[in-house]
């Protein structure tokens, strides 16, 4: 049948793996195409399986469960573009969605990751022309009902044409079709000017029809230029790229608890506790509450699980069981005893290489007493018998022939403990996936390699020796550097925790750029909710406030760091097991457009103050003209600012409300108002306020006047200049990073070329530094709206509390040691480490390495001419007796 | 006589954090490629000295990749 995860561009069986990193790794039946269970017949499955884990009367079960808290987090659903006739999907094999491309472009998908044709895969024949066609599904109301963008769509569609090219044995043509380039999240600009640079086209245009050319064979695509010109032209394949919906069950979820949907059916949420539903004890996060991608979605994950354990923080540990360890054998004395487990990993392993061969091989090698061949190692009762074995044989080194330590050798050392060893003392060889995985095609010298392996990982396990773990105390407090909005936020979220937190703000008053915005894009007042939040942070007993005050120096690590803040004159230290740093970004002062040289021009925060003031030039203005990318997305400064189109328009929107005459005009680049906020570009459209769209090389000109300055600019449709006299010109100034330098050098954190602050990771850890125990959030990490950063306050907030809610954190284990015997104190190693784990000891004049801090890289093992330091686990020893092992037969 | 094919013999050290996980995922995308390497993990690339990389030649290795 179909295969729906490959989008229906594969085949799958009845019984099968829903995809290649399914967790958990496991078959399935999928009872509508099941012969035996729609009509009786077949029960093939259950005769083969070794296991016997066939079970064909497994019934949905109900469980009941008691919880404090919900959280929501069902994503979406792609689009579903055949109910679009206009696209032919579904006519020709070679028009397919997004996620039919990511599918065709992956090495696990139907097509090998080949770029070829579905309508031609038997002779391989590859696209020469890709189009995509961007807002199949979103930005639309006509055709669909789904008024929002995407937000996502964008980016995907150059990712996926760069990779196209990457891919593409020929010259490949990619053209992107679209409204507005909505790359606004980090780094994504840049991005999009490579995805230019390497020849992507990308064409302003919506795609009026798209439809198989029946001679010819491929497909026609419509569409009207952005002159008004009618073209066709032909393509080899085309990819729709499907926005993000709410899917019909997470719909019926919603309703039956009572939850409020906004108009698009995603949950409502307002700016200021993004992740609470309308019901108290219920969170959500994810597309469930609107359009978002992976990093943001990742931050509201954590953003939830902070604010849905808030009101459990008293429970905390209440319903943990304490696991007892078995007591730890000593086995320095004994001479090895290995014992070693060779894995079929079903067929995975045994159905390429030669399993009783290997285990028999290994028999016979120096040290070993034990041999065993396993179907799975790593079930449950394998793992169960291997405690057994190691007690019953008094095995004191093991080796694990099976898949990949990077997966799987945290469980085996686990069962190591279970059997009274050191978990240190197991080793694995991986005969999965760097063996018989890459050479299914040859399956004698897959063999071979596995034997070499087996024998590599035995030729270490000889030398490998209990390593040991201290624990050290962590100090349950934490400091927040930056008192705005963000870090009021993940102040209070901790407090609520239960855990006092000193917060550093350098001005003398707390509330940061919140004090200076008007309106959110949900048109809430951000004044009304800075003042209650402050007043929440004064009356805070857990919250001490050090106003003016700046962090001096910081030592300690990860559980221990003592700070050093100075408030005036005075200093004092601050002990505190995690920092977050919430230093926020400012708004540009622009350069251009007569700024600071005529009263007229001012930036969207200026006319913020003037909206607070109410100011009688708001009232008054006749026209008001406002320019989009003030000194943003150019090449000194190649980012997008990402709040400043909703800004502008929020703005726009206000000043029309406030007097329908006012001629209001916005010139801009791309509009990139992301997610729900396309609905507050929808009715500024309605409201009459104009917009024009300017290149890059042919900015707006500005002139002053008496009273007014006159702004000249390009209307595209009639290719003709026009001028507005403007009362207001408001410049969508850059948001520029604060220097940091000092900040990041004391908590040994990086920043990236535009000045942010960089994290672990841009998709997978957006709060965590590489640095353990320091967290970032709010615009010091990236510009972005109140919603995100107290998102993100909370994610930084919830991932501090995995180091607090600990007693104690080890250190440990894989980490350099010092032989003081042959170190001459020269502090080469110090240079080396990345980590600044390594001091020189000043009256023994040896090097000194903190468990905390080290990493366990082994640069200074390297680097030491006297080979005085050894990374534990992978010494000299062992490494030298892995190479001559991989040499000799 | 029959020729004898040369066969050469690799030691990879590889990084745990990046080029052996790399080769894990190749794995995983069922790549094929010759099996003459044998892969040591190292936990940095970094801490692979010169030491190492003429240790892998005196015992005959024919090439060494060091990645990370």
């Amino acid at each position: 049948m179909d295969d729906e995860y490959n989008e229906e561009l594969g085949k799958r069986k009845a019984i099968y793996v829903p995809y290649s990193q399914a967790v958990p790794l496991k078959y399935a039946i999928d009872p509508d195409n099941c012969l035996y269970l729609t009509k009786g017949r077949c029960g093939t499955c259950e005769t083969v399986c070794p296991s016997h884990a066939i079970n064909y009367l497994d019934q949905e079960k109900e469980i009941t469960l008691n919880v404090g808290s919900v959280v929501l987090s069902t994503g979406f659903k792609s689009f579903d573009p055949s109910k679009l006739d206009y696209l032919s999907f579904g006519k020709h094999p070679d028009i397919v969605t997004a996620m039919g491309f990511e599918r065709v472009l992956s090495a696990t998908g139907p097509q090998g990751g080949h770029l070829v044709l579905p309508s031609d895969k038997k002779h391989k024949k590859e696209p020469k022309k890709i189009a995509w066609l961007q807002c199949v599904g979103s930005r639309d109301e006509n055709r669909c009902n789904n008024g929002y963008c995407s937000s996502v769509c964008c980016m995907y569609a150059v990712k996926q044409s760069v990779m196209a090219k990457d891919h593409s044995k020929v010259p490949l043509d990619c053209a992107v079709f679209y409204m507005d380039m909505r790359t606004q999240g980090k780094d994504f600009d840049r991005y999009l000017e490579n995805a230019k640079e390497n020849g992507v086209r990308f064409v302003r245009s919506r795609v009026h029809s798209v439809y198989p050319d029946r001679d010819k064979g491929d497909l026609v695509v419509g569409y009207v230029d952005e002159l008004g010109v009618m073209v066709t032209e032909h393509f080899d394949m085309v990819v729709l790229s499907t926005g993000l919906e709410i899917s019909a069950d997470s719909f019926e979820l919603a309703t039956t608890m009572g939850i409020e949907l906004d108009r698009s059916n995603f949950i409502k949420t307002d700016s200021f506790n993004p992740v609470s539903t309308s019901m108290p004890g219920v969170y959500a996060c994810g597309v469930f509450t609107g359009p978002k991608d992976i990093p943001q979605s990742v931050m509201e994950a954590s953003a939830a699980a902070s604010a849905a354990t808030e009101n459990l923080a008293l429970a905390r540990h209440s319903k943990t069981q304490a696991i007892t360890i078995p007591k730890q054998r000593d086995v320095a004395g004994e001479s090895p005893r290995i014992g070693v487990f060779v894995c079929n990993c079903g067929t995975n392993i045994g159905g390429i290489v030669d399993v009783p061969a290997v285990a028999e091989y290994a028999r016979h090698l120096s040290g070993v007493v034990y041999v065993e061949e396993n179907l799975f190692t790593c079930s449950q009762d394998t793992q169960d018998k291997m405690v057994e074995v190691i007690r019953e044989k008094k095995l004191n080194r093991i080796v694990i022939a099976a898949c990949t330590p990077k997966t799987h050798e945290d469980l085996f050392r686990e069962t190591l403990i279970d059997a009274g060893l050191n978990k240190y003392l197991v080793e694995m060889a991986n005969i999965r996936n760097q063996d018989s995985w890459v050479h299914s095609n040859a399956p004698e010298r897959a063999t071979a390699k596995a034997k070499d392996l087996v024998r590599m990982a035995i030729a270490k396990a000889l030398h490998l020796a209990p390593l040991f773990e201290s624990q050290l105390p962590v100090s349950p407090a934490a400091l927040v550097v930056g008192g705005g909005i963000t870090g009021m936020t993940a102040a209070l979220a901790l407090s609520r925790q239960g855990y006092p937190v000193t917060l550093v703000e350098q001005n003398q008053t707390l509330g940061g750029n919140g004090r200076l915005l008007h309106k959110t894009a949900k048109n809430e007042a951000v004044a009304v909710f800075v003042r209650k939040i402050i007043s929440e942070v004064e009356a805070d007993e857990r919250v001490h406030v050090l106003l003016g005050s700046t962090v001096q120096g910081v030592e300690g690590f990860v559980g221990n760091f003592k700070t050093t803040v100075a408030t005036g004159d005075d200093t004092r230290i601050v002990d505190h097991g995690v920092a977050l740093l919430a230093t926020g970004a400012k708004e540009s002062r622009p350069e251009a457009y007569c700024y600071g040289e005529h009263d007229a021009v001012m930036t969207l925060l200026d006319l913020d103050a003037r909206f607070a003031e109410n100011a009688a030039v708001v009232d008054r203005a006749e026209n008001v003209v406002f320019i989009q990318c003030v000194g943003s997305r150019n090449p000194a400064h190649p980012y997008c600012s990402k709040v400043c189109c909703t800004h502008a328009i929020r703005s726009a929107i206000t000043l029309k409300r406030k007097n329908p005459e006012t001629g209001v005009y916005v010139l801009y680049r791309d509009i990139r108002t992301y997610g729900q906020r396309e609905f507050l570009y929808r009715e500024a459209r309605e409201l009459g306020i104009l917009f024009f769209q300017y290149d890059v090389d042919n900015t707006p000109v500005v002139t002053p006047g008496e009273d007014h300055v006159t702004v000249t600019f390009t209307d595209h449709v009639l290719g003709r200049p026009l001028a507005v006299d403007a009362d207001i010109l408001c410049l969508a100034a850059r948001i520029d990073a604060w220097d940091n330098t000092r900040l990041g050098q004391a908590f040994k954190v990086t920043s990236d070329n535009d000045g942010w602050f960089l994290e672990a990771h841009q998709k997978l850890r957006p709060v965590d530094f590489a640095t353990d125990g320091v967290f970032l959030c709010g615009m010091a990490h990236y510009p972005k709206p109140v919603d995100e950063s107290i998102s993100q306050a909370r994610a930084a907030a919830a991932r501090a509390l995995t180091v607090l809610s600990r007693d104690s954190i080890n250190v440990g284990g894989i980490v350099a040691e010092i032989n003081r015997e042959r170190c001459g104190g020269c502090g080469g190693c110090v240079a080396v480490c990345s980590y600044n784990a390594i001091t020189i000891d000043p009256e023994k004049h040896v090097a000194v390495v903190n468990d905390a801090l080290c990493k366990g890289c082994g640069a200074c093992a390297a680097t030491c001419p006297s080979e005085a330091p050894s990374l534990m686990g992978f010494n000299n020893e062992q490494l030298y007796a892995q190479i001559k092992s991989a040499m000799t037969v | 006589m029959k020729e004898e094919v040369f066969e050469p013999k690799i030691v990879a050290f590889m990084c745990n954090w990046c080029t052996y996980g790399a080769a894990d995922l190749a794995g995983v995308s069922r790549m094929q490629y010759p099996s003459n390497t044998r892969i040591i993990r190292v936990m940095c690339s970094a801490s692979v000295s010169p030491h190492h990389i003429l240790r892998a030649f005196q015992s005959k290795a024919d090439g060494v990749l060091v990645g990370g």
